[in-house]
């Protein structure tokens, strides 16, 4: 692919996201009640919001708060979240790196696990193990995140058992044993549904690939069996495999709210959820913009692997 | 297949449920609260008396209709779409792409928490807001599937007969794509109905005192290690409906499809 | 089933204190300096500004990092606190309060009258949104006559003033702060606690140490409070039984009973005058007929809704928005689940064929959808067919409350009987939502407030309850419990029923 493609989608990137930020602004212009009334809750006489609105600048006129955001974001300032009155840039960020270490060990485990169950399935087609994947990994992508991470804190993290934590967060900085541990139920949850879509993908390329011409040649060669697949039949089917990941990012990023949430992970997705509670603007946006530059960013990431690993695609 | 079967069991329980149901859903029995399972309660009670089973028989509706309805109008509206901008070409079609690889952005349960941010909870609110995550999606599939069959040897016969557009779009582009548009709604019903129930739970979709699924699993949560049940019931039949869809989508897709092999 | 009789105050009092400090006195043994008390909380701590703020994991946080002029005690009285002493007029309409000597913010700098004095101007400024103002509102002027010497001029008696200096929002703020950025306000803490602010991360861990300036020596007794933000309230209950946690800072009714048994656990239940109320506009159809509220406080089985919402842990309650702690509290005749007399008062009423009404609760917090459902069933069998609508909490505040029709609110308890009819009741009340303006109960009010002399508080308070009894403004069914729980190791914790001041400064580790 060349560069000018590249920088293309990049451009296009960008527009995308301003002008999700734009509609963003507006839907939560819209909303009934603003950050002022929420802050104050039930305590809120008609002054005390006037007056709390004019601190937080919310009297102003739409367009005036849109362009005074914009213009700071540009120099990469965030702003100040209206909630939680500190800087919106340490809030989200603090939160990101939460959610980012739980993507990605949700996203290495299921890679881990994922691969080589739809390796598996694909070569034990049409038996037992290839059935009891399959029913799995059905029932797995037909389970939303709140009935799993349910379902494993009842039985796992219950007084029962009690194997696990039941939700709550240590930093990886500080105890990796205590960051595992908390680690274990959230990204199983979050993981469940990408393994059973990935490992049927694989599965399925897999299955095509092994009854290709390709693969009776290298057979008919004599070579080892395990060499066939490793070195000739799986590069082959990894790309579908990429492919399936990036459409799920979106998905991983929907899950990670209603995990957050569950296991008191306190990352993006929770505090995306108070924000739109309270009406927090700039930390609605600023969430909102991180989350679709990494879907848009992961998306273009993932083209460019699966062109690398199958030199048959082509973009213009 | 089992698909089926389960399908038509789900199917059943949305149609028939309510009238199946033991008990009133709302009643109270104080006397047998949080209990298991039971011969006068089957599924067990929840912590006001009620009898699980007819609720869960009682929200059978909701939360499949939900999913149902959601799709319906998110592939009526993304289908329209996408079948304008394949058939019309040019400047039309760019347009509407661009607009869509925009919406196409954010993810879909954002976007969809947005939306139903907006419109106030409830579960009407809920559907609309899922119809319009699904929109663009939809619009994408139906635009190449019409892309693809617009250079079909028949399509290219009816323009040279010199047939109007509305006839080749109606008799000769649409029932030849709506094969993957079907297969993907059915997928999609099953997508639905989890994000319905997770709008439920999250608060933001059915309300109480519906008996909705999602919204059965967030009240019971604070029970759950007293009667693991009340949230195991709802639960799982999410998970069945959700299943049940999945299946026959997928079995769909392999007899539509004759290169794929099973 | 349901209680025979309401116990006598003095009586309950003494079962409040019997219940909530079991360990404090010299049965436990002497206090031991040191360690870190690591308490758990479910709603966030989203602000530190004292003047505004009001979540329940909040108020934690100033109790030990501020102090008022007086302080509300275990016993619900008011203790001195950053004033040492005070002096009412005979007419209570002047209070001069004596500060303490030497007492120091947590910068240094010393805390004199003219920091009281600046913290009020600052809570009566209508330009600066305070939560005190509605019970201090009847301030004409605040000086300092000297350093350590405040004064209060008040436009009406008013007898319980040293209980309004108490306020959990009435904390005193340094005199530079408010000069300064009132954003500063939201972060930045400096007061004179007993403990001092370290760290602050909303989203996680809050962290106090022990401020070894703190005005009552030897206190406090622990070195440093860690308080833990759990959203999840499973999550929550989880950490605290596995022991990580020392105090669980509120407990859910349907998690007490499992926590009291579990070992190594002091379960803490305090009967409080907390009510969820059921809103009726005087001023619109149905409501505006007194025999259809009649019909409804009727139509509700009082004992059952603590059983099945509260779990037991509550007492029946029958309208009165006093609860038996109140000291000028009357004694509230029972009204029984009598679904048949409320039928035949909506006959009365003129709907024989019974009455369709929408009842609105906001999702925040849940216990007032439960209760609506319950209502709703219960109400069935005497004609009222409701409807239970259901609302996101930011739809309610914008378009129901204070302005709908039939509606579910949720109130903590008072301090005061003057602050909880000031607060909701009287024509001129802050947050008043039924329309009542009944004159008769305002002048009752401003009787009770303007005169020292207990026989008289008695006789207009008695009036005005008898009052609101007969009019029925509100339904109130339950008074909920306060529950909290702690580890074994932890000594001298409590909780004041009103749920805003938490005496850190006594707890102390055996370990």
């Amino acid at each position: 692919m060349t560069l000018g493609y590249l920088v293309r989608r990049l451009l296009a990137v960008i527009l995308v996201l301003v002008v999700v930020t734009f509609a963003v602004f507006a839907i939560t212009m819209i909303l009934p009640g603003n950050a002022a009334v929420m802050i104050l809750g039930e305590y809120g006489t008609d002054e005390a919001v006037a007056a709390l609105e004019r601190r937080l600048g919310l009297d102003r006129p739409w367009y005036i708060q849109y362009f005074d955001w914009f213009g700071g974001v540009v120099v990469g300032d965030f702003g100040q979240s209206l909630r939680l009155s500190q800087p919106v840039a340490d809030v989200v960020g603090d939160a990101f790196w939460n959610s980012a270490s739980l993507a990605v060990t949700a996203l290495m485990s299921v890679t881990i696990i994922a691969i080589p169950l739809g390796v598996l399935a694909a070569i034990k087609r049409g038996t037992g193990s290839d059935l009891i994947i399959g029913i799995f990994s059905y029932i797995g992508a037909s389970m939303p995140e709140f009935v799993t991470a349910t379902l494993l804190l009842v039985f796992l993290a219950g007084p029962a058992l009690g194997l696990l934590p039941a939700g709550g967060f240590i930093a990886l900085n500080e105890s990796i044993g205590g960051f595992a541990s908390h680690v274990v139920l959230p990204a199983a949850t979050l993981g469940l549904i990408l393994t059973a879509h990935i490992s049927r993908q694989v599965r399925s390329e897999m299955s095509e690939v092994l009854a290709s011409d390709y693969i009776r040649a290298a057979r008919l060669k004599g070579l080892r069996e395990r060499r066939v697949i490793r070195r000739h039949a799986l590069p082959n089917s990894l790309a579908p495999a990429v492919a399936v990941i990036s459409l799920d990012m979106g998905y991983l990023l929907g899950g990670i709210i209603v995990v957050e949430e569950i296991f008191a992970w306190p990352g993006l997705g929770r505090l995306l959820i108070l924000a739109l509670e309270n009406r927090d603007l700039p930390v609605i946006q600023a969430i909102t913009l991180l989350l679709a530059a990494v879907y848009a960013l992961s998306n273009l990431l993932s083209d460019i692997v699966i062109a690398m690993l199958d030199p048959r695609v082509r973009y213009a | 297949m089992t698909g089926l079967a389960l399908l038509v069991l789900v199917l059943g329980a949305a149609i028939f449920g309510p009238f199946l149901a033991p008990y009133d859903p709302q009643a109270f029995h104080p006397t047998v609260r949080l209990q298991g399972p039971s011969a006068a309660h089957w599924l067990g009670t929840d912590q006001f008396g009620r009898d699980l089973l007819s609720r869960l028989l009682n929200g059978a509706p909701s939360t499949i209709f939900f999913g149902l309805g959601a799709t319906l109008l998110g592939v009526g509206a993304g289908s329209v779409i996408g079948v304008i901008a394949g058939t019309a070409g040019g400047w039309i079609d760019s347009i509407i792409m661009r607009i869509l690889d925009g919406l196409l952005a954010v993810p879909e349960l954002l976007f969809t928490l947005l939306i139903v941010t907006i419109l106030g909870g409830g579960m009407g609110q809920a559907m609309l807001a899922v119809a319009i995550a699904f929109t663009p999606g939809m619009a994408r599939i139906a635009r190449s599937s019409v892309l693809s069959i617009r250079t079909r040897e028949y399509v290219l016969a009816a323009v040279a007969r010199g047939e109007p557009s509305h006839y080749i779009v109606l008799r000769e582009v649409l029932p030849n794509a709506a094969g993957p548009i079907i297969v993907e709604s059915t997928i999609r019903v099953a997508f639905a109905i989890m994000i319905g129930a997770t709008l439920g739970f999250l608060g933001l979709g059915a309300q109480p005192p519906s008996t909705e699924w999602g919204l059965m699993v967030a009240e019971a949560r604070q029970f759950m290690f007293r009667n693991a049940w009340t949230v195991a019931v709802p639960g799982v039949a999410i998970a069945m409906a959700a299943m049940g869809f999945n299946l026959f989508g997928d079995a769909l897709r392999d007899s539509l499809d004759p290169r794929r092999s099973h | 089933m349901s209680f025979n009789k309401i116990p006598r105050r003095s009586t309950l009092l003494g079962m409040v204190l019997a219940l909530a400090v079991p360990t404090l006195g010299a049965a436990q043994g002497e206090p031991k300096m040191g360690g870190t008390l690591k308490i758990s909380h479910s709603t966030r701590i989203a602000t530190l500004n004292v003047l505004s703020l009001s979540g329940p994991a909040e108020y934690p946080v100033i109790d030990m990092a501020y102090s008022g002029l007086t302080r509300i005690g275990p016993d619900s009285q008011p203790m001195p606190d950053l004033a040492e002493s005070w002096e009412g007029s005979p007419d209570a309409t002047e209070f001069t309060f004596t500060l303490r000597e030497g007492v120091k913010f947590h910068d240094g700098t010393p805390a004199t009258s003219s920091d009281v004095v600046a913290t009020y101007e600052a809570i009566l400024d209508p330009d600066i949104p305070a939560s005190a103002a509605s019970v201090l509102n009847m301030i004409d002027s605040v000086e300092a006559v000297d350093d350590l010497t405040v004064k209060f001029t008040l436009k009406t008696p008013f007898a319980d003033f040293p209980t309004s200096t108490a306020h959990a929002n009435a904390r005193i703020m340094s005199e530079e702060a408010l000069a300064g950025d009132p954003a500063m306000l939201e972060t930045v803490v400096n007061g004179t606690g007993p403990f001092k602010m370290e760290s602050y991360d909303s989203a996680r861990i809050t962290r106090l140490v022990r401020n070894d300036d703190y005005f009552i020596e030897g206190k406090p007794h622990l070195d440093a409070v860690e308080m833990h933000l759990f959203p999840d309230l499973a999550a929550e209950t989880t950490n605290f039984l596995s022991g990580d946690i020392d105090v669980m800072l509120l407990v859910q009714q349907a998690d007490y009973e499992r926590i009291a048994s579990a070992p190594g656990v002091n379960a803490l239940r305090v009967p409080s005058g907390r009510y969820v109320n059921v809103v009726m506009r005087f001023d619109q159809e149905p409501f505006n007929n007194l025999k259809v509220r009649e019909a409804l406080a009727y139509a509700i089985d009082r004992q059952l809704l603590v059983e099945l919402v509260l779990e037991g842990l509550g007492r029946p309650a029958h309208d009165n928005i006093l609860s038996p702690e109140f000291k000028f509290r009357i004694d509230t005749p029972e009204k029984a689940y009598d679904p048949e007399k409320a039928k035949a008062l909506l006959a009365e009423a003129g709907y024989p064929d019974g009455l369709k009404l929408d009842l609105v609760a906001s999702n925040r917090p849940a216990i007032r959808a439960q209760v609506a459902i319950a209502i709703k069933q219960m109400a069935l069998p005497a004609g009222f067919d409701i409807n239970v609508e259901t609302m996101p909490h930011d739809t309610y505040l914008a378009n129901v409350w204070r302005k709908g029709n039939f509606y579910m609110a949720y109130w903590g308890m008072q301090p005061t009987e003057d602050a909880t009819f000031n607060l909701l009741l009287t024509s001129n009340a802050s947050y008043e939502d039924t329309g009542w303006n009944n004159a008769k109960f305002d002048s009752l009010i401003q009787a009770g407030r303007s005169t020292t002399v207990e026989a008289e508080r008695a006789q207009a308070y008695t009036e005005a309850q008898e009052l609101m009894l007969a009019e029925l403004p509100y339904i109130i069914a339950f008074y909920e419990d306060v529950l909290t729980a702690s580890k074994d190791t932890v000594k001298g914790y409590t909780l004041n029923p009103i749920n805003r001041y938490f005496y850190l400064e006594n707890v102390w580790l055996d370990e």
